[in-house]
């Protein structure tokens, strides 16, 4: 116990020492869109979220003479803990559910999200801090699975 | 016994084995493409490296091209050399003389005015949007640089920049000046003079310039959820906005509880302004749609979030972007302000 919680610990510091923050998520995918969008949704299941509604932005893009028209965002979450915390910290409500943008690019797909761990100036316990974390923790291996599924 | 077994593993990911494929791979290959064809990064041809010195690939990733998309990669020095190694893929790198070109900058103007800026800008921005992007048709296949950059100015040598010049640069748009217009040692060199007199001290462009705004704007509304909902989707219908239908804030994720409508997300979006920043940044997905979030708390006030969009954009590295987004947003916080009244 003491060792996982230390592990824990030590994960956050060198996360927080050696990631950039500021960056945006992105993962370049070796598939068209379609089946990128079934590994995302497939893998977000895998890692226990909810798929809660998908946005489509791709309203005539074609028609305004831009190459690809797949451009949607998958939203989702976990409805417990995402409610905790809203509750607790209602400041989170305009991040809440998490989302990923998935485009076509040509003969590829681009994965993009914004780091979950961009919202930690938003909570105040280690135990939120921890939950964040995590979630960071789970975009970047949602992100990285379905890249690697198309290698 | 497992302390020290943990410690060495987490310490194992710090230290760097990888070959310079596998640092492409990792760091660079989503914006510049798995064959280095280019996407939201300019492509990395052989021939376009040929002309780029170790010094300029080194500090080119150190300090990427700030507002230009490219982000600065903290890179060991070990590791920036497999990389630039991996991306000569054999072809020797060119020296240059590091001693600054001596020329008549205001001359140089002129003929920056006469040959560059219909690509490269008026001010020398380079072209609009990202590298070479295939989701949309631009009038260029690839975005002419920004030559005013401060992440170029620093990586550049003046000598790099009148080859480039006078020689061009094999498939690409970048013509040679001294074959096709017979440029003159002298006109190379006031030009060069006159994109080096836009350099400063790159500390300064490294700097953020939202981080001491909240993330989230929050607003107490007069009135109760059902009427500050309404006037929200009213007041976001009067700036052009196309609206949504509402959502509760965990619709779609499978919990019910008796208090989950008292979180009402109301989505809009106005297209041409999407458009115009898809053009800009393919990457605004992670923004979308734009959206405030009502809240009834359990004493009944209602407060209305809004997300303090400039700390998304900022993490685009965009320019151009983050200029015409300051306009949008103020306008979402009048919206926002004007139906909480």
């Amino acid at each position: 116990m003491v060792v996982r919680a230390l592990a824990l610990c030590i994960l956050m510091v060198t996360t927080s020492v050696f990631a950039n923050h500021g960056e945006l998520l992105i993962e370049r995918v070796n598939a068209k869109f379609s089946y990128t969008w079934l590994a995302l949704d497939k893998t977000i299941k895998a890692h226990k979220y909810k798929a809660a509604y998908l946005q489509r932005c791709d309203f005539a893009l074609n028609e305004r003479h831009y190459k690809s028209d797949k451009y949607r965002i998958l939203f989702f979450g976990k409805y417990d803990e995402m409610k905790r915390m809203t509750d607790k910290y209602p400041e989170l409500a305009p991040f809440i559910p998490l989302k990923i943008t998935v485009m076509e690019e040509g003969a590829h797909s681009l994965i993009i999200a914004t780091p979950p761990i961009t919202l930690l100036p938003l909570v105040k316990t280690d135990e939120d801090r921890m939950t964040i974390f995590r979630w960071n923790e789970d975009m970047k291996s949602i992100l990285d699975q379905v890249r690697s599924q198309y290698q | 016994m497992k302390l020290k077994t943990l410690l060495v593993a987490l310490g194992l990911p710090l230290l760097s084995f990888a070959g310079g494929q596998e640092i492409y791979s990792e760091n660079c290959e989503k914006c510049h493409g798995f064959s280095r064809q280019g996407s939201l990064g300019l492509p990395l041809y052989r021939s376009t490296i040929a002309n780029h010195s170790d010094r300029y690939l080194t500090k080119t990733i150190r300090y990427g091209r700030p507002g230009r998309i490219m982000p600065a990669f903290n890179l060991s020095a070990a590791q920036t050399a497999k990389l630039i190694r991996f991306l000569r893929a054999g072809i020797k790198a060119p020296q240059y003389d590091p001693t600054p070109i001596v020329g008549d900058a205001d001359a140089g103007k002129y003929t920056y005015e006469q040959y560059c800026q219909r690509c490269h800008g008026a001010q020398l921005q380079g072209g609009e949007g990202t590298g070479k992007n295939f989701s949309w048709q631009k009038d260029r296949e690839v975005s002419p640089p920004a030559l005013a950059n401060q992440g170029f100015l620093h990586a550049a040598e003046d000598q790099m920049i009148k080859r480039i010049i006078m020689k061009g640069i094999k498939d690409t748009e970048m013509m040679s000046f001294e074959k096709e217009f017979n440029f003159t040692d002298k006109m190379a060199n006031d030009l060069v003079a006159y994109i080096r007199s836009h350099e400063k001290p790159i500390e300064q462009h490294l700097k953020s310039t939202t981080s001491e705004e909240p993330l989230v704007f929050v607003y107490e509304s007069a009135n109760d959820l059902g009427v500050t909902v309404d006037k929200l989707r009213d007041s976001a219908a009067a700036y052009n906005f196309r609206v949504y239908p509402s959502r509760t804030l965990f619709e779609g994720l499978g919990g019910i509880a008796g208090d989950d409508e008292k979180q009402v997300v109301i989505r809009f979006c106005n297209f041409k302004n999407m458009q115009k920043f898809l053009k800009l940044d393919p990457r605004l997905g992670v923004i979308l749609p734009c959206r405030v979030t009502a809240v009834e708390d359990k004493s009944g006030q209602v407060k209305v979030y809004l997300e303090n969009y400039m700390h998304a954009v900022e993490r685009f590295n965009n320019e151009q972007i983050s200029i015409d987004a300051k306009e949008l947003i103020n306008n979402m916080k009048e919206m926002v302000e004007e139906a909480v009244w």
